[in-house]
């Protein structure tokens, strides 16, 4: 069981997810942008934290940078529906980068083997 | 006063005395009768001494008057007025009336001095007036034969002013333009005046011109005589005509004509008669690599003969030499060919080498004569004199014109090959710009198809942005939806054990819901393919080993859909500097395009071939072909003839071989099916 923070500014999916990783048995938070996400990475300790790229007030990229200031080894995957910001180097420092899909099981299976290194760790 | 003393006297002459004493004497009657007979006696004496007074008297008192005076009107006469000795000083009344004469002689004298002054001042004016135009002109009688002919017309046309008197001017000019003959005849029988406009005139001397006649009637001493005024318009006809000329000449070059029908319009310039008015001209021109003159074009009559035909057909009214242009190539064919059969080296020395060199012209005036001319050119030129000018167009020669008058001899005079030189200058620059402007024309046509590619680029860019924008917009709340029907599956799948129909309808209902958004999701991330900016690792690769790399991606496929795969792969291929993946997308979108044209199974072959500096691979499959009318079409962006596909597969193909600087093609092979052929650039 992990605590997982979901960064998504799309509501339905980010209940989605939460529900979906909920019956998986990990512990959900759920943030909508990523101003919101440094925050609750500042006030509380998780185990991962999916990040959306695009998002209002605060972009993935941007929120990536500064939770990773705060909390250098916290795994993180980068869950997006563009492809093109591989390209950008600041995604390179996340742990993985998944291009969403109405098919959850590549995230799943990225989660458990994420969390699985990190617990032999 | 005196004069009432004459009339006094001559009151009392003695015929009046005489008839008083006869009236007296017949109031006597003794002597009535003696009377009577003394009376007719007394008449007969009175008459006959009245008749000798007034005869001698008159010519007695008179006579010396009377004749000065008649010696002033005779002399008045004749046209003199002065006299040289007054002879009268008397101051009777004659003698007055003789020197008022003699004062009017003098008076009349000095005006018809001053008049002939005047009139010789004016004819003088008249004279310069008529000698200074450019007129001539000759007086004919009604046999059409020469009365007089101005000195002006037989120093322009070389004749002797009086040899041609009394010749018919068909004697004296070479042929005689129905034009004027009509004319003449015309003024002739309608007493009306005539112009002839541009009127070609040769004469036996061979002094050609090209004139404005005016013909009108005249009567001199009773005679009906014709007055031929030729004004010659030459001059004012060959500006016309050169600046005529040029347009044509730019105007066949826009039209894009033949390098050959300029060249033949330059020299139609140099030799028709409102041209240059050169009998013939050859034009040489350099080669490309500047080694070699070579004879280009040539305009000009082969005989006399055919230059006499030549001319009476202009002077016909065919002024414009529009038509005749290949008339006269017709007639010039043997000297044209032995133009176009000569050439000359630059690097030896030769008359055309050192024109070339110099840059400026050689006029010679005999050609048999002259040591520095090579035999060669001696032959093909064969005439005494001639002129060569360079064609210089900024600072370069690009050529020789050849100019001669062959047939009527006339000599080359300063100021025609001044006329030359400068035509040759401007024609040299319309050649010069032919030749820039075709270089231009390729130039253009290879921007054009540089354009086309660019437009073709730019056109799947801007498809790109749209699809890239519309296919990140749609993917979100399709992910969503997506989501949401698999967990409702799920949910379904769970609840199934309690076997109700109702979940098994709601798990069918989700289950479409979800292969539906399935398959937006694939066409969406084909399309998110497509569009992805390119950023292509370049490396060297061995294309052979993309296309095992792809075949074992493939292998189950290929069997499921009962698709036989031959490889023929040649060892020794050049390794292609690419992006690895990128081209096992290529191959991978080419198999998949075979395995979807034969749904009933068939073959695909792979080959691979080195070609001079380039890897060839060929996809070949035994599908359908592509019908015709598509084959252009098939690389482009959501082209599809299969009924499930975005048709993006082979446009993504495209793209990555250009963006690799390579080509694809495709072609329907005839024992069926098609054959995609790439080809890829070595880097040497």
């Amino acid at each position: 069981m992990a605590k997982i923070l979901i960064v998504e500014d799309e509501q339905h999916q980010r209940e989605l997810y939460a529900l979906e990783l909920q019956d998986e048995g990990h512990a959900i938070d759920q943030a909508s942008n990523g101003k919101e996400a440094v925050d609750m990475v500042k006030a509380n300790k998780y185990d991962l934290v999916i990040m959306d790229i695009r998002m209002p007030e605060m972009d993935g990229i941007e929120a990536l940078g500064k939770i990773l200031s705060k909390d250098k080894k916290i795994p993180i995957i980068i869950y997006t529906a563009y492809s093109n910001y591989k390209s950008n180097f600041m995604t390179w420092t996340a742990d993985a980068y998944l291009t969403k899909s109405s098919n959850l099981d590549e995230l799943k299976n990225k989660i458990r083997e994420i969390l699985a290194s990190r617990s032999i760790a | 006063m005196k004069n009432w003393i004459y009339r006094g006297l001559f009151f009392f002459s003695p015929d009046i005395l005489f008839a008083f004493f006869v009236a007296y004497l017949l109031f006597i009657p003794d002597v009535k009768a003696e009377i009577l007979g003394t009376v007719a006696v007394g008449l007969a004496v009175m008459i006959a001494t009245r008749a000798l007074f007034h005869k001698l008297g008159r010519r007695f008192f008179y006579g010396r008057r009377i004749d000065a005076i008649r010696n002033i009107l005779d002399g008045y006469k004749k046209g003199r007025f002065i006299v040289a000795n007054p002879e009268l000083s008397g101051s009777d009344d004659l003698s007055r009336i003789y020197r008022e004469l003699l004062t009017l002689g003098k008076h009349l004298s000095s005006i018809i001095n001053t008049q002939k002054i005047e009139i010789e001042k004016f004819q003088d004016l008249y004279n310069s007036i008529v000698f200074s135009l450019s007129t001539y002109y000759m007086i004919l009688n009604d046999e059409d034969k020469i009365v007089f002919a101005n000195s002006g017309l037989c120093e322009k046309f070389h004749f002797d002013q009086n040899e041609i008197v009394n010749k018919r001017i068909d004697e004296i000019f070479y042929f005689v333009n129905r034009r004027l003959i009509d004319g003449i005849r015309q003024v002739r029988r309608y007493e009306n005046s005539v112009v002839l406009e541009k009127t070609h005139l040769l004469s036996i001397k061979k002094v050609s011109i090209i004139a404005d006649i005016k013909i009108s009637t005249m009567m001199i001493q009773g005679k009906k005589l014709e007055i031929v005024i030729i004004d010659d318009v030459t001059n004012k006809l060959q500006k016309d005509y050169q600046i005529s000329l040029m347009s044509q000449i730019s105007e066949s070059i826009q039209k894009d004509d033949e390098i050959d029908q300029i060249l033949h319009t330059i020299l139609t310039g140099v030799t028709s008669g409102a041209g240059l008015g050169f009998n013939r001209a050859m034009l040489f021109l350099v080669d490309g690599k500047g080694e070699n003159l070579a004879g280009k074009m040539a305009v000009g009559p082969d005989s006399f003969d055919e230059a006499i035909y030549i001319w009476s057909s202009i002077a016909a009214g065919n002024m414009k030499d529009d038509g005749t242009g290949i008339e006269k190539r017709k007639s010039g064919a043997e000297l044209l060919e032995k133009v176009l059969n000569a050439q000359f080296s630059l690097e030896e020395d030769s008359i055309f080498s050192r024109v070339m060199k110099n840059m400026k012209y050689v006029h010679i005036m005999d050609l048999w004569g002259a040591e520095d001319i090579g035999i060669e050119i001696k032959t093909l030129i064969d005439v005494m004199e001639f002129v060569i000018v360079p064609l210089v167009a900024v600072n370069r020669a690009i050529g020789v014109i050849v100019a001669d008058n062959k047939f009527n001899k006339a000599p080359i005079g300063k100021g025609d090959i001044e006329l030359l030189s400068i035509f040759a200058s401007q024609a040299a620059l319309s050649i010069e710009n032919y030749v820039r402007l075709d270089t231009v024309r390729n130039e253009m046509r290879k921007i054009g198809e540089r354009q086309e590619a660019i437009v073709e680029s730019e056109k799947l860019a801007a498809i790109g942005r749209i699809s890239a924008h519309i296919a990140h917009e749609i993917r979100n709340p399709l992910v969503t939806m997506g989501g949401y029907a698999r967990r409702i599956q799920q949910l379904a799948k769970e609840r199934e054990k309690e076997k109700t129909k109702e979940s098994s309808g709601i798990r069918d209902a989700a289950k479409i819901i979800l292969s539906e958004s399935e398959r937006l999701e694939k066409i969406l991330s084909n399309v998110m393919d497509f569009t992805r900016p390119a950023r292509y690792l370049r490396e060297f690769n061995s294309l052979n080993d993309v296309i095992i790399d792809t075949v074992n991606l493939l292998k189950n496929l290929l069997l499921e859909k009962k698709v036989a795969l031959e490889l023929n792969l040649e060892n020794d291929m050049p390794l292609v500097k690419c992006d690895f993946n990128q081209m096992k997308q290529v191959i991978l979108n080419l198999l998949q395009n075979s395995v979807d044209v034969m749904p009933s199974g068939g073959t695909v072959a792979i080959t691979t071939k080195s070609v001079d500096q380039s890897a060839v691979i060929k996809v070949k499959d035994t599908g359908s072909g592509i019908d015709s009318e598509d084959q252009a079409a098939v690389f482009e962006p959501f082209f599809t003839t299969k009924v499930t596909g975005v048709g993006l597969g082979l446009a993504i193909v495209k793209k990555i071989i250009k963006d690799h600087g390579g080509d694809i093609t495709v072609r329907n092979m005839p024992e069926g099916g098609c054959e995609f052929t790439i080809t890829m650039p070595v880097p040497s």
